[in-house]
């Protein structure tokens, strides 16, 4: 059973932009997918499509064998508690603590006190930033604001977690970072999919890599290099 | 809902009050203006009633009976006239009573107890003092005893002379009444209209932050929570703040006040309806705080 399924996928937004076409696309459990393409070729919507920020205009997707689109409202938060999410602007809540922002994921989804006091800071250890648990997201660098949003999508312990260009505002050295924590979490069995702009990172996973151009899969490889 | 998400969400609102200092302050202060507006538009409109009252208190219409009026005649008529549903109380003054009254007139003005001794008699006439319900009603009160059987008993009644203090009184109570309640209506709907947008405004600041938290698994109603629990503190913080406010208001107007409130003044009142003015702004200011914050999440809350 494939983790998610995309078939026959189009997305028009209004004003008749049409972002998506005919996106036909299966996605195993344990993968680690880039997709590359210019701005606005539809990477993005996508990530949306997966984490139900966006509803498909035509065609359906599948999340382990359930479509997206049938999902009540009132469990779409549940849903995303699966999926663990990262994004170039870091979104981290800026009222919050690193600690805090991490140990929210938790709190909404009712977790126990206990069970935060024990997760958050080992998930901290983790990605690097247990001397920084204290930091306001101001406070910290973009690679570290990235890192606490990284914690903040492992800590529930998704089946996936979607990057949307999680590297497109950092410094070589703090992408890099990002990156292999990346790999890191993959090899302990979370799916990672990963939109970027950024050719070093493509070449240098050698996984799968999938090309998107005006809405539509131009290259589909399995030991893929950037290429558009 | 589960007792831990509730405290979760109430640390949450404290926190967000707390770490937003300026916001807070901010959305605070305009809460803060409209209650003051409001609670002195209502405030000066009860005490300017209770002046009213006091005065129309001491508005009556005497009448004098003939001399040659025995005392339980006149006791007659005064139970005949209780039975008016427009008056409120009859008080007999004796001719005896009235010279007593005089008399102690004079103590101050020797010349009253000069003229007095020389009469020789006691010159004053018995009366009955009538006070009605409603100052607009001595003119009916004052034709049905002219018309009545026992009119050729009375002397004189004293309505004509007091009749344009009595009808310009009349006058002001209605003007009062219409303009503070006008007044109140419109100050009421600005004060709304600009919490209500203060808090639009604070929301909106908010925005981002409604974004993230349902893409981390929020539900709606854990994401609201929270600024159901700020809006509460910024009503019970502002009604804290109004209430010092009136307090120091009321001090300085209390000069002018003096023993026309009831026998105090307007400090005493505020002191005495303490805990009746403090439970309704309280009420007042967290309802409007809640309310415009929740109709201004509901805006942001898409899923």
């Amino acid at each position: 059973m494939p983790m998610l399924k995309f078939e026959n996928v189009s997305k028009i937004y209004p004003g008749n932009f049409v972002a998506l076409e005919e996106i036909n696309l299966v996605i195993e459990k344990g993968e680690f997918l880039s997709i590359v393409g210019h701005s606005g070729s539809g990477k993005s919507t996508l990530l949306k499509l997966i984490y139900a920020e966006e509803q498909a205009t035509d065609g359906r997707v599948f999340f382990n064998d359930r479509a997206i689109d049938s999902i009540n409202h009132k469990h779409l938060p549940y849903f995303r508690r699966n999926i663990g999410t990262v994004f170039q602007d870091f979104k981290l809540l800026p009222q919050k603590t690193a600690f805090e922002n991490v140990a929210y994921a938790l709190e909404v989804s009712d977790e126990s006190p206990e069970e935060i006091a024990e997760l958050v800071p080992e998930i901290l250890e983790i990605v690097g930033m247990a001397d920084k648990a204290q930091k306001f997201p101001r406070q910290l660098s973009g690679g570290e604001q990235q890192k606490i949003c990284l914690a903040r999508a492992l800590v529930r312990k998704p089946l996936v977690i979607i990057a949307d260009e999680p590297t497109g505002n950092l410094d070589p050295v703090a992408t890099w970072e990002i990156v292999q924590l990346l790999m890191k979490i993959n090899s302990m069995g979370t799916t990672i999919i990963l939109a970027t702009h950024n050719k070093d990172i493509v070449d240098k996973l050698n996984r799968r890599v999938i090309a998107l151009d005006k809405g539509r899969v131009i290259r589909d490889h399995q030991k893929g290099r950037y290429a558009i | 809902m589960k007792s831990t998400k509730l405290k979760r969400t109430f640390r949450e609102g404290m926190d967000n009050f707390r770490r937003n200092g300026w916001l807070s302050f901010a959305t605070v202060s305009v809460l803060a203006i409209s209650l003051y507006v409001i609670s002195v538009t209502i405030i000066l409109g009860i005490t300017a009633n209770m002046v009213l009252r006091n005065i129309q208190e001491k508005i009556n219409v005497s009448m004098y009976f003939n001399s040659d009026v025995s005392e339980s005649r006149i006791l007659e008529i005064k139970d005949k006239l209780i039975g008016y549903q427009e008056i409120q109380s009859i008080d007999y003054v004796s001719k005896e009573v009235a010279l007593e009254q005089f008399k102690k007139m004079g103590d101050k003005n020797p010349s009253i107890t000069q003229a007095l001794d020389e009469i020789g008699e006691n010159p004053l006439l018995s009366a009955l003092v009538v006070k009605a319900k409603n100052p607009s009603q001595y003119d009916i009160i004052t034709k049905a005893i002219s018309n009545a059987s026992f009119s050729d008993d009375i002397s004189r009644i004293d309505y004509e002379e007091n009749k344009s203090a009595i009808d310009r009184l009349t006058n002001i109570m209605k003007l009062v009444e219409q303009v503070g309640l006008t007044l109140g209506v419109v100050f009421v709907f600005i004060g709304v209209l600009i919490t209500f947008n203060a808090i639009r405004l604070t929301m909106y600041a908010h925005k981002q932050e409604f974004e993230i938290m349902r893409l981390v698994g929020a539900s709606n109603t854990y994401i609201k929570m929270p600024f159901v629990f700020e809006g509460i503190f910024y009503g019970a913080v502002s009604a804290v703040v109004v209430m010092i406010s009136l307090f120091v208001t009321s001090k300085f107007l209390a000069p002018l006040t003096q023993g026309s409130i009831g026998g105090g003044d307007l400090t005493s009142f505020y002191l005495g309806n303490f805990f009746t003015i403090f439970g309704g702004l309280l009420l007042a200011g967290i309802f409007l705080g809640t309310i415009s914050g929740v109709i201004a999440i509901r805006r942001y809350l898409k899923v």
